[in-house]
């Protein structure tokens, strides 16, 4: 079957905000289980939508995003594997195939605005200096309109144009570039903790911040772990010298001074 | 106070931090003019910043995280908060830092850091508790939601959907839901109420625990550093017929996450020297684009 411009358009506008939810919202429609019956309503064929998506849901379970690493892109994937497999007749899985370069896309789009959201922090840190909450508000409605309209394109070209034609577009991404924005930005939150540490840091507290990146770096503790063992700490240091009753000891301790 | 001094004293010679001059400028520079305990937030004002919540990740990036959502969903208690101008600006700027969370389990960070907030706790401090208890909450939510809750219903779903009925995704839908904002609002009421509480201790301890605070949050930064901070060489050394791998076979054995903190101190002693974050962005941006050409990183 032929899909519509107007079928194409709002497959569009579903991933639009399936994007958005992926990050912001959750309520997880955007999983397969759900996209696959709203991009079969769109397109007419309610059933397969239904089982395209059960069937895409399996794939991608235990796919999640943890720890920050991105897999697949689940939404594009889904949305227009699930169109050419209503549109096409072809298999949910042989469909998702087709998708692959524009999951691998729109990740790259993620990537893109990752990196090109960082710079914007200064502004908000700008907008912060002058109590500016609006200014705040914008930058972050501009990032998910931004975030939203990546997912748009990917979603809409390979459905309205074709795959094979739309891949010419796929193509002209500078791919190593965006690798080398990947690697930036793995080493980009350096800059946020000098950012913070300039702040917090002081000599007193050297050692604490030694005890925690030796806890992490050669003992593998969960952060969690880590910071109960630093509150152990905190509680000896508070708990030492009560300046109220409320750490009422029954023993007289003697500050040796 | 005594064992403090010692303590510093005692890092001193071997540490890169701030002089005591830069010191006790910082400490008056985060604490509020207005110190007089802050309007009562209503449930409505929780139920609101439960929902901005939602939010978190709106402005996510590679150089502070979730901070621009996470102030995003802070905002309107805090200027019921801070009626002083210059406090909300100083609050805001704090809420501005490095921040990386569960995003199901924020409110419940959001909601403890409101209490500080109204007991017009040292910025400083405020920030240290935030860290502490949302650091921590990443891993705990990653085992609840991604491994539990979703294969459970995505589970579940799934195979009602394969025989053909649209009861599955719904089924999904609700039940992934009902524990999604059970939980995200019932987190953000009982950690501010929690917070409330403890106001009377906060306040009768301000320093003490400012201090605690700064010596959890300063350790689970020292650990972040290692997890957060991705940096490997790719390059190998070939030494004749033998090849060695510089990061598994040297680097990793001598010490694991060399790079991460080598590169974040480099950074801290840049800002020290006045450097902006704009500039470091660039920097990183060039290293990372550069070190892929040339096939080092």
């Amino acid at each position: 079957m032929e899909i519509t411009l107007l079928q194409a358009l709002a497959l569009g506008v579903l991933a639009f905000f399936a994007g958005l939810d992926l990050f912001n919202g959750l309520t997880h429609f955007h999983r397969p289980l759900v996209l696959g019956p709203i991009v079969g309503f769109i397109l007419g064929d309610l059933q397969t939508g239904i089982i395209t998506g059960g069937a895409l849901e399996l794939v991608w379970m235990g796919l999640a995003p943890l720890a920050g690493a991105q897999p697949p892109n689940v939404i594009i994937g889904t949305i227009v594997g699930t169109a050419f497999a209503i549109s096409t007749g072809v298999d949910a899985t042989q469909a998702i195939a087709i998708a692959v370069p524009f999951a691998v896309a729109v990740q790259m789009g993620i990537t893109f605005l990752f990196s090109a959201m960082s710079p914007m922090m200064s502004k908000c840190d700008e907008y912060a200096d002058n109590a500016d909450t609006a200014g705040i508000e914008r930058v972050n409605y501009l990032a998910m309109t931004v975030l939203g309209a990546f997912y748009f394109l990917c979603a809409f070209l390979p459905i309205y144009l074709g795959a094979d034609h739309a891949k010419g577009f796929v193509e002209m991404l500078p791919e190593e570039l965006m690798a080398g924005l990947g690697i930036a930005g793995g080493m980009m939150p350096a800059v946020g903790f000098a950012v913070l540490m300039k702040i917090m840091m002081k000599n007193v507290y050297v050692p604490y911040f030694i005890i925690g990146f030796v806890a992490a770096a050669w003992l593998e503790m969960p952060v969690l772990a880590i910071a109960l063992g630093a509150l152990a700490m905190a509680l000896i240091d508070f708990m030492k010298k009560p300046e109220t009753a409320v750490v009422a000891t029954k023993e007289e301790f003697n500050d040796g001074i | 106070m005594e064992s403090n001094t010692t303590t510093a004293a005692f890092a001193d010679p071997t540490t890169t931090a701030n002089t005591p001059n830069q010191a006790l400028s910082t400490v008056a520079d985060t604490e509020y003019e207005d110190q007089s305990i802050g309007a009562e937030l209503t449930p409505q004002d929780i139920n609101k910043m439960a929902f901005r919540s939602l939010f978190l990740q709106a402005s996510f990036n590679y150089e502070r995280m979730q901070a621009g959502g996470w102030l995003f969903g802070l905002l309107p208690a805090l200027k019921k908060i801070h009626t002083n101008k210059n406090d909300l600006s100083k609050s805001m700027k704090g809420h501005m830092g490095l921040l990386n969370t569960h995003p199901f389990l924020v409110t419940f960070v959001m909601g403890i850091i409101l209490a500080m907030e109204r007991s017009k706790q040292d910025v400083t401090s405020i920030n240290n508790t935030k860290i502490a208890v949302a650091a921590p909450l990443g891993g705990i939510g990653d085992a609840m939601f991604w491994l539990t809750l979703l294969p459970i219903c995505g589970g579940i779903g799934a195979s009602m959907a394969l025989q053909g009925s649209i009861m599955g995704a719904v089924f999904f839908l609700v039940l992934f839901n009902v524990v999604h904002f059970g939980l995200r609002f019932g987190l953000a009421h009982f950690a501010y109420k929690m917070g409330v509480n403890a106001i009377p201790m906060i306040k009768a301890n301000t320093k003490k625990v400012a201090h605690a605070a700064s010596m959890v949050g300063l350790t689970v930064i020292g650990a972040l550093v290692a997890t957060y901070v991705r940096l490997e060489t790719t390059a190998n050394i070939t030494a004749g017929q033998a090849v060695v791998k510089v990061q598994s076979d040297v680097i990793d054995k001598l010490m694991p996450a060399f790079f991460p903190l080598m590169y974040t101190l480099l950074m801290y002693a840049l800002v020290k020297r006045g450097w902006s974050p704009l500039k470091l962005i660039a920097l990183t941006m060039v290293i990372g684009v550069a070190g892929k050409f040339t096939g080092i990183l």
